[in-house]
């Protein structure tokens, strides 16, 4: 390339994302379609991602009802505590800790293995053997991440909702019966749903930009850990930043 | 470094005592070969500008979201007024500070351990031991000192990105008072508040440095290695650092 400005650079880069997501999303609706490995993947992500993700949401869920009920206590509305608490888990909390945890876990494994086949050849010789390398490694990753992440969410958001019980009521003191009367007060069915469809474009989000990474891996073993590194960033800051304008049209008309 | 053990129990118990001996050593080793105060500075540059344009695109982001999600919360209590409030408190206690460590992690963090991953699979590190200069001063100090000197500050830079952009969801598309946001927000936050957050980004701060380090250390060889430390360094400082979030929230807010 002979214009090798900043600006041209990232509209290259794009420009190469949007070409390899166009081929992932050819080959996923195309036959053959591996379900063997895909659900090997599955079945991967989800045993490596369901330790981290209640580790991290239970506490979170903990912090949530121990600040909640400072905020409740200057107005006397303790027994406001758990509907709000539900509605924040479900809506917010859970999805972007679950998906945070599957980016740390699943999708940077995810670029770790392509980028290792890549500097080792092995995905060279799978393409010289003319298997299609990117329906047998990326798509399978892809697809078992796109429903890993829903799956994960709805673990979390119990691993959440247990810990913020758990803190409400043997650490705080507040009544158990009051604090499940008022769980589901203000949650709809949507918030599920809504939960799950974020999730799940996060995840498609989270597996297209790890096998990206990893795919174009250069560079030896430094070049793995970078692809790593960026996996983390950039696919973190892409969904937080597609969550605000999902919530916006889910949630957001005043 | 002792055989792992088969058994899970001892293997668990040895990691931990692996990972308390190297933290052991590290201060003992900074203490006695001391630091070049440079390349504190050069590390804590580095760590400070890799991690600023993440953390304030993302914090903007969360207190946007944290907006609609109190907005929403509250319209049916009839308290659209307290939005401002628990932007705050949401905000500058809880998320702020563990948003802005899971993104150290993720940035400076990884970077930390693919480095040092690479440093051992590629022999440096014997190297620097051969030349008789003790690598966890030369290699982990700076890097920690770098770390302690920055978090304080992106954390206070997280915060005022989370309670801005609150400001700007809640008056230009959820059409309320701004005013009325503002002094909500400055009722909900104390000057102890920032205090707290500090103690937080330090200790957040030791916790990324320390297990990035560790991991990359303590990498196998081959380029899988290096992708696995990577890996390993930013999930587990991410559930350390939230986990033991709720402790220190706990002692400092909660009524134990």
């Amino acid at each position: 390339m002979q214009l090798a400005t900043p600006v041209l650079d990232i509209f290259s880069v794009f420009g190469r994302f949007a070409m390899f997501t166009g081929q992932v999303i050819i080959r996923i609706f195309s036959r053959p379609i591996f379900t063997q490995a895909t659900l090997n993947h599955l079945a991967i992500t989800c045993q490596r991602c369901v330790g981290p993700v209640i580790a991290v949401n239970l506490p979170f869920g903990s912090v949530l009802s121990l600040q909640g009920l400072q905020i409740f206590e200057m107005f006397g509305a303790q027994r406001l505590l758990s509907s709000l608490v539900s509605v924040a888990i479900l809506r917010e909390i859970a999805p972007v800790m679950a998906s945070v945890i599957v980016a740390a876990q699943g999708g940077s494994s995810c670029a770790a293995e392509l980028g290792a086949m890549r500097i080792k050849e092995e995905l060279d010789a799978t393409e010289i053997m003319a298997v299609d390398s990117l329906r047998l490694h990326v798509v399978p990753r892809v697809v078992a991440l796109t429903i890993a992440c829903p799956l994960l969410y709805i673990v979390g958001a119990l691993a959440a909702l247990i810990g913020s019980y758990l803190t409400a009521i043997f650490v705080e003191g507040e009544a158990s019966g009051v604090f499940l009367y008022n769980l589901w007060t203000l949650t709809e069915h949507r918030d599920l749903w809504a939960g799950i469809l974020k999730t799940s474009v996060f995840g498609g989000v989270i597996g297209l930009i790890a096998s990206y990474q990893g795919f174009r891996a250069t560079g030896g073993a430094a070049g793995v850990g970078r692809a790593v590194n960026e996996t983390v960033v950039y696919s973190v800051l892409v969904f937080i930043t597609l969550n605000y304008f999902l919530t916006s049209a889910l949630y957001g008309a005043p | 470094m002792m055989a792992k053990s088969d058994n899970t129990v001892t293997r668990s118990v040895q990691t931990f005592g692996d990972y308390a001996y190297f933290i052991a050593d590290l201060f003992t080793a900074t203490l006695r070969h001391g630091v070049s105060w440079r390349s504190v500075i050069e590390e804590a540059h580095k760590i400070g500008i890799r991690s600023l344009p993440i953390l304030l695109i993302i914090n903007l982001f969360v207190g946007s979201n944290l907006t609609i999600l109190g907005f929403h919360a509250f319209t049916p209590l009839g308290g659209q007024r307290l939005v401002g409030l628990f932007v705050a408190l949401a905000g500058v206690r809880e998320l702020a500070p563990i948003i802005a460590a899971s993104m150290v992690a993720a940035k400076a963090g990884t970077q930390m351990a693919s480095q040092i991953a690479v440093m051992r699979i590629q022999e440096q590190i014997d190297a620097l031991e051969v030349m008789a200069v003790n690598p966890h001063a030369h290699l982990i100090a700076p890097r920690m000192l770098g770390i302690l000197l920055v978090m304080p500050a992106l954390t206070l830079i997280a915060i005022f990105a989370t309670v801005f952009s609150g400001y700007v969801v809640s008056v230009y598309q959820l059409g309320l008072n701004g005013t009325v946001y503002l002094e909500f927000a400055a009722d909900g936050i104390t000057a102890m508040d920032f205090v707290y957050c500090v103690v937080k980004a330090w200790v957040f701060g030791i916790i990324i440095c320390t297990l990035s380090c560790w991991f990359g250390f303590n990498c196998k060889s081959g380029p899988e290695g290096v992708g696995l430390a990577t890996n390993r360094a930013v999930v587990s400082s991410a559930v350390v650092c939230v986990v033991v979030n709720y402790f220190i929230s706990e002692v400092l807010y909660g009524s134990l």
